[in-house]
């Protein structure tokens, strides 16, 4: 296996949803007008409680500071892994899980914050700059490290790398256990020929700028709110495209346009945190992807300003719950429980729990699960 | 509709036929302009675009039904004719037909199925495979988890896969389960996928083995070997679009990346074994010539040229390092821009260009770069595409032995060397004279020459160096003393001659070495007997005569003008001059004299013309006869020795060796000797003949410090021996060698073969010739003693014994070029090792 240590200098910004007015210039011009701003990474994801843009040197030159824009300190850089050819993974399982063993749990155990943005094309996982050397010494066992400038791809010497290197020697935190929402709607992941891109501006536009618009025109329930969390992701790196959004705003398209899977399969989401994770915590999107692997489960996984979402097929998530059958009571339809394996220690939130709102989760549930969020919320204030 | 590119395909199999890809599909026939169906008026009929003056294109069908087309592939089969696979946007394939397809079952079959990937993404590029026409690779770009290269089987059945997955589609939303009246034919399964997460963004299939695809992924260029699909072949590169294979040598690939073109060998594939010069806009399609070895046309957005480069490969010197020659040129086909080009598969150097914009088509033909080559052997030949032309100089070699005068003059002077250097011109060093025979013989400077050296080298001198011979220098100072006057009387007649006549020991020198003498007599007298019946032999009458007359020997002059009247074939006109000359008087207002200056300038031959005015100069102002340029120039020298006092002399010879000089006539080596005047001479004679030929062997007699080690001469030597090898005259340049090797010992190759001693190493021959070994060693075998029985029985360098010779017993590496009667084998010579080593070890033991 390969692993790329992209020639892109990464910021994760955020832009509150009050703020987006202010920005929509330079957003507009970043993803249609690409030519003009230089920007080669860019990706923007809505969710609930902001926009998360990750973007590049270039593209980031183009958001004026402001009191609505939030800015991660460090610069990220973004690794991909490819498989080179000569392992024929027999696993259809891809994406984070995929590389959950071989990147994601080593890392977590040096203690280094990845940031995990997944795409219909590919996977990365970006690091922070100050991290490279860790990651390097971490993963060159593993792996063929290759760091792309000026785009050829340029092996890495061992000793570039282990200049300056030093340990993260955090003391071993016990990592948080995060409380998990499932939403109810379904998503897409799906992917756009460039050269269409104009023909979908309105509509993109649309989605991502008046989102709210229509759902304040419709008289919509706090619990419909809930149980179907808003969330939008375009992004366009190096020419491609890739979209996350739900079967809702999908409609909204033209249907020929959008490229998926032939099989059309859908996703559900679990979101991760009960409050803004933060960044420096580590070991979070190994917690997740360590059970997926374990079992073989296929995801995307995106992180934002915020919360991590992981992408699941749908049918799976319940699945992937009840099979970490944490206090699963048989008499309660939702489980208390805490995502936990080797990182996470057993935790049984009574307050930060969460359910799983599948789709063979009965309806009455969706009071008890909006009742809770709800707390989880009151919690997250409280704190 | 105008953001597509368009893109041209030339049919397989129909010269005539080409589709223009853009937002649809448009089949064209191309025919001859006006119309070949018998209804041409002049007039193009109606439908047809001109494409050049005499081609014009007719539409022929008009496909639509494929939207968002990213890529097209031409079926490779004769039948069904126009069938092509489609690649869109969402990397479906779908194949489709182009006009009227015959009904043919297969083409049925095929049209209208569809290639379904697992997930949608772009469709970058297609590529049949060429032996196998079922099998169809479609490179799409990446996903996460999916494969970017497929390859299809085209004439796979409805598995029933593709139905379970048809049914599958029924339940996802309208976007995915896209036309369900395709769903039928639809195919979901590919024979092989390739290429996990990658993009792939070009596909060639290789033309040595069927299941061999070369594609260009996202970082690097890959071979994929289907018979092993998780081996693969890869190197790391940018240059990545547009793999295509040289039809003509199927191991070199091109590939491109913005704007700049790599070309691969496949057999040395670790990096690119040349990168062109980059282009300032990036690159939209590269392809090789099908009709011409080596020639890559490539075009670049927003362009309106075709830029070419002509990848030739010339043997060179130097090593494998070098890259290739390229010529690198532009064609403009039109003034707009271009779209795309498209070589015609099978008409020489012929492309159909389409413009960006307004599918504005032009049939072009590049015009072949004129190559043009002078062969050693005075031919000329230019090849314009296929054609090669041959110019051969006519009579060149048709003069029966090139000997005839008129021939010679227009002959070239590198076929006179050839023929020079196959008759041993120069080699001749016992008889140098002969020489300009054996050039010829029809070249009077060179006779001169030749014969210059040999009076110069059988001269009383000759053992000095031949530069020290030479008039010029005799008048010096300090030579000058010594000089006698004398009024002689015309022999035969009593009346003194009113010519003064000078003597000295220089001027007889001078004399001899202008051949007039062939012996420097103490006394006055100067014995030109032996000169006159030479040129009596050579029926130089006239020149005879002139000689004769210029000793004052009048009678000796009509009698030799007489004898050249008398022999056969004579001219009878010089019986004429005879006559006129007896009548001579040296009255001042005689009539004759008045006569003889005023006709005399009507007679052609030089020597007659100088005779009468000698004749009827004043004493001491002989312009007339120094100044004819016609006459030798040994001649005028040794004129001059004998009737220029002092003080004109001199002067004289520095006139006539400056302007001799001046026009590199070889006579004037006579003058200049092989100096650096000579040098000079010698120069301006090349560069006036380019005869180094010459110039090689003259120089090579000069002395070896001086004129030898001049960087001119040593230019003319070396290539000399370069016209040899080119002519592979490999025995004449090696007896060229040999006797370059004698005059100019520093020129002496050196030894390159030895004999090594076995233990240590060291060469055996060269120490014992060159270190004379101390001691014990050779007193004990006796070698202090006469050399011929030197005998060496082990190495100098480790004593070891060396090893015996199979015959004679004798140790090897005894020195033998001491020995007598026997043409040793001299080791390092060069001399001929095409024997086997039983002989070697016998001749270099000498036995």
């Amino acid at each position: 296996m390969d692993l790329h240590i992209l020639d892109h200098r990464l910021r994760v910004t955020s832009i509150s949803k009050n703020g987006l007015v202010h920005f929509t210039h330079p957003l507009i011009k970043l993803i249609f007008l690409r030519n003009r701003t230089g920007c080669k990474f860019f990706s923007l994801t809505e969710t609930p409680e902001n926009y998360t843009v990750v973007l590049d040197e270039e593209g980031f030159k183009e958001l004026q500071p402001s009191e609505h824009l939030q800015v991660e300190g460090s610069i990220w850089l973004p690794l991909n892994v490819v498989a080179n050819g000569n392992v024929s993974s027999s696993s259809q399982a891809v994406g984070v899980t995929k590389i959950a063993k071989s990147v994601i749990a080593p890392l977590a155990e040096q203690h280094v914050s990845v940031f995990m943005l997944s795409t219909y094309q590919t996977d990365f996982i970006l690091v922070r700059e100050k991290d490279l050397a860790v990651v390097v010494s971490t993963l060159e066992e593993e792996f063929h490290i290759f760091r792309e400038v000026a785009g050829e791809s340029v092996p890495l010497c061992r000793q570039d790398a282990h200049n300056g290197l030093h340990k993260n020697g955090k003391e071993a935190i016990l990592p948080t256990v995060h409380p998990v929402l499932i939403p109810q709607n379904h998503f897409c992941v799906m992917s756009l020929d460039p050269d269409t891109l104009p023909s979908i501006a309105t509509t993109l536009i649309d989605v991502l700028f008046y989102s709210n618009s229509p759902k304040e025109d419709a008289a919509s329930t706090p619990g419909q709110e809930l149980d179907c969390v808003k969330f939008f992701s375009f992004s366009l790196i190096d020419g491609y495209i890739s979209l996350v959004m739900d079967t809702e705003a999908q409609r909204q398209f033209p249907a020929d346009l959008l490229f998926t899977s032939s099989s059309g399969e859908l996703w559900r989401m679990v979101r991760i945190g009960g409050q803004p994770l933060g960044f420096d915590e580590c070991g979070i999107v190994a917690q997740i992807s360590q059970p997926l692997a374990d079992s073989d489960i296929s995801a995307y996984y995106i992180s934002t300003f915020s919360f991590d979402h992981a992408l699941v097929s749908s049918g799976a998530p319940c699945w992937l719950l009840r099979r970490r059958e944490f206090s699963s009571d048989p008499r309660h339809d939702f489980a208390s429980f805490s995502v936990a394996g080797d990182y996470g220690r057993r935790h049984v939130g009574s307050g930060r729990r969460t359910t799983c709102s599948d789709a063979q989760v009965p309806e009455e549930d969706i009071a008890r699960v909006t009742e809770m969020l709800h707390h989880q919320r009151k919690d997250a204030a409280a704190s | 509709m105008s953001g597509s590119k368009p893109d041209i395909l030339w049919s397989p199999h129909h010269p005539d036929r080409y589709v223009i890809c853009d937002s649809e599909l448009g089949l064209y026939r191309i025919g001859p302009a006006g119309g070949g169906g018998g209804r041409s008026g002049g007039e193009t009929k109606a439908g047809t675009l001109p494409l050049s003056e005499d081609t014009a294109a007719t539409l022929l069908a008009i496909n639509s039904d494929t939207p968002y087309m990213k890529c097209v592939a031409w079926y490779p089969k004769h039948e069904p004719e126009c069938l092509l696979a489609v690649g869109q946007a969402n990397g479906r394939v779908v194949l489709t037909g182009l006009g009227q397809s015959h009904g043919s079952s297969r083409c049925k079959e095929l049209t209208g199925k569809e290639f379904i990937p697992k997930h949608a993404r772009q469709c970058n590029t297609l590529a049949w495979n060429p032996h196998d026409s079922r099998w169809l690779a479609a490179g799409l770009d990446k996903h996460r988890a999916d494969f970017s290269v497929l390859i299809w089987d085209v004439s796979r059945q409805l598995s029933p896969e593709s139905t379970s997955s048809a049914a599958e589609k029924s339940r996802v939303p309208a976007a995915v389960a896209a036309d369900a009246d395709t769903a039928g034919s639809a195919v979901t399964k590919p024979l092989y996928e390739l290429g996990q997460n990658d993009a792939c963004l070009s596909l060639c299939w290789l033309p040595q083995d069927q299941k061999l695809l070369l594609a260009g992924m996202h970082r690097n260029l890959a071979i994929f070997d289907l018979r092993n699909t998780s081996q693969k072949t890869f190197v790391n590169t940018k240059a990545i679009q547009g793999v295509t294979v040289d039809p003509h040598f199927h191991d070199r690939v091109a590939s491109f990346f913005e704007g700049q073109v790599a070309i691969w060998d496949l057999r040395k594939f670790e990096k690119p074994v040349l990168t062109l010069t980059e282009q300032p806009k990036p690159l939209t399609k590269v392809a090789w010539c099908p009709t011409r070895t080596g020639l890559l046309a490539t075009l670049t957005r927003d362009s309106n040229v075709i830029r070419l480069y002509d990848m030739q490969h010339t043997p060179t010197p130097i090593g494998d390092e070098t890259e290739p020659t390229i010529i690198e040129r532009s064609v403009r086909p039109c003034d707009s821009q271009l779209g795309s080009f498209a070589w015609h598969p099978s008409a020489q150097n012929r492309m159909v260009v389409v413009s960006a914009a307004n599918r504005v088509m032009t049939d072009f033909t590049v015009f072949e770069r004129i190559s043009l080559a002078w062969s050693s052997t005075a031919s000329l030949t230019w090849a314009c595409g296929r054609h090669l032309y041959d110019c051969t100089e006519d009579g060149a070699d048709g003069g029966g032995g090139g000997v005839g005068v008129e021939n010679a003059i227009e002959k070239d002077i590198a076929t006179k060397m050839r023929q020079r250097a196959q008759s041993r011109y120069g080699h001749d060093t016992a008889q140098v004279w002969r020489n300009h025979l054996l050039a010829g013989g029809d070249d009077p400077q060179l006779k001169s020459l030749c014969i210059t050296y040999e009076t110069v080298y059988r001269g009383p001198r000759a053992e000095a160096a031949g530069e020290q011979t030479r008039p010029s220098l005799l008048w010096d100072q300090g030579h000058r003393q010594g000089t006698t006057e004398s009024r002689r009387c015309w022999s035969g007649s009593e009346r003194t001659a009113s010519a003064v006549r000078y003597h000295s020991e220089e001027r007889g020198l001078a004399l001899r070495l202008c051949g007039w003498t062939s012996r420097t007599g103490v006394g006055q007298e100067v014995d030109a007997e032996p000169f006159l019946r030479s040129l009596e032999q050579e029926r130089e009458w006239q020149r005879a005569a002139a000689v004769a007359l210029f000793n004052l020997d009048i009678r000796r002059a009509i009698q030799l003008l007489h004898n050249g009247a008398t022999t056969d074939k004579g001219d009878l006109n010089l019986s004429v001059v005879a006559m006129a000359l007896s009548g001579y008087t040296d009255e001042r207002n005689s009539l004759w004299r008045e006569m003889c200056s005023s006709l005399r300038s009507q007679l052609r031959n030089p020597y007659l013309l100088v005779m009468f005015a000698f004749l009827t100069s004043e004493p001491g102002a002989y312009d007339g006869v120094l100044y004819e340029s016609s006459v030798a120039v040994r001649d005028r020298v040794a004129f001059a020795c004998m009737f220029l006092n002092d003080t004109q002399l001199p002067r004289y010879m520095e006139k006539l060796t400056n302007e001799l000089k001046e026009a590199g006539n070889l006579e004037g080596m006579v003058l200049t000797g092989l100096t650096r005047d000579g040098v000079d001479l010698m120069e301006s004679y090349v560069d006036r003949t380019g005869d180094v030929q010459t110039a090689s062997f003259c120089m090579l007699k000069g002395s070896p410090g001086d004129v030898v080690k001049d960087p001119r001469v040593q230019c003319w030597i070396e290539n000399y021996r370069h016209l040899l090898d080119a002519w592979r005259f490999w025995h004449k340049r090696a007896e060229f060698d040999i006797h370059r090797g004698k005059l100019d010992p520093s020129s002496k190759p050196l030894a390159q073969v030895f004999v090594s001693c076995n233990f240590c190493g060291k060469s055996i021959s060269y120490s014992c010739s060159s270190v004379p070994h101390q001691g014990r060693g050779f007193s004990q075998y006796g070698v202090s003693g006469s050399p011929t029985k030197s005998k060496v029985t082990s190495c100098p360098g480790c004593r070891k014994p060396l090893p015996r010779c199979a015959l004679c017993l004798m140790n090897m590496g005894t020195p033998v070029s001491s020995c007598p009667g026997k043409e040793a084998y001299r080791l390092g010579t060069g001399a001929p090792l095409g024997c086997g080593p039983v002989w070697i070890t016998a001749r270099i033991r000498g036995c």
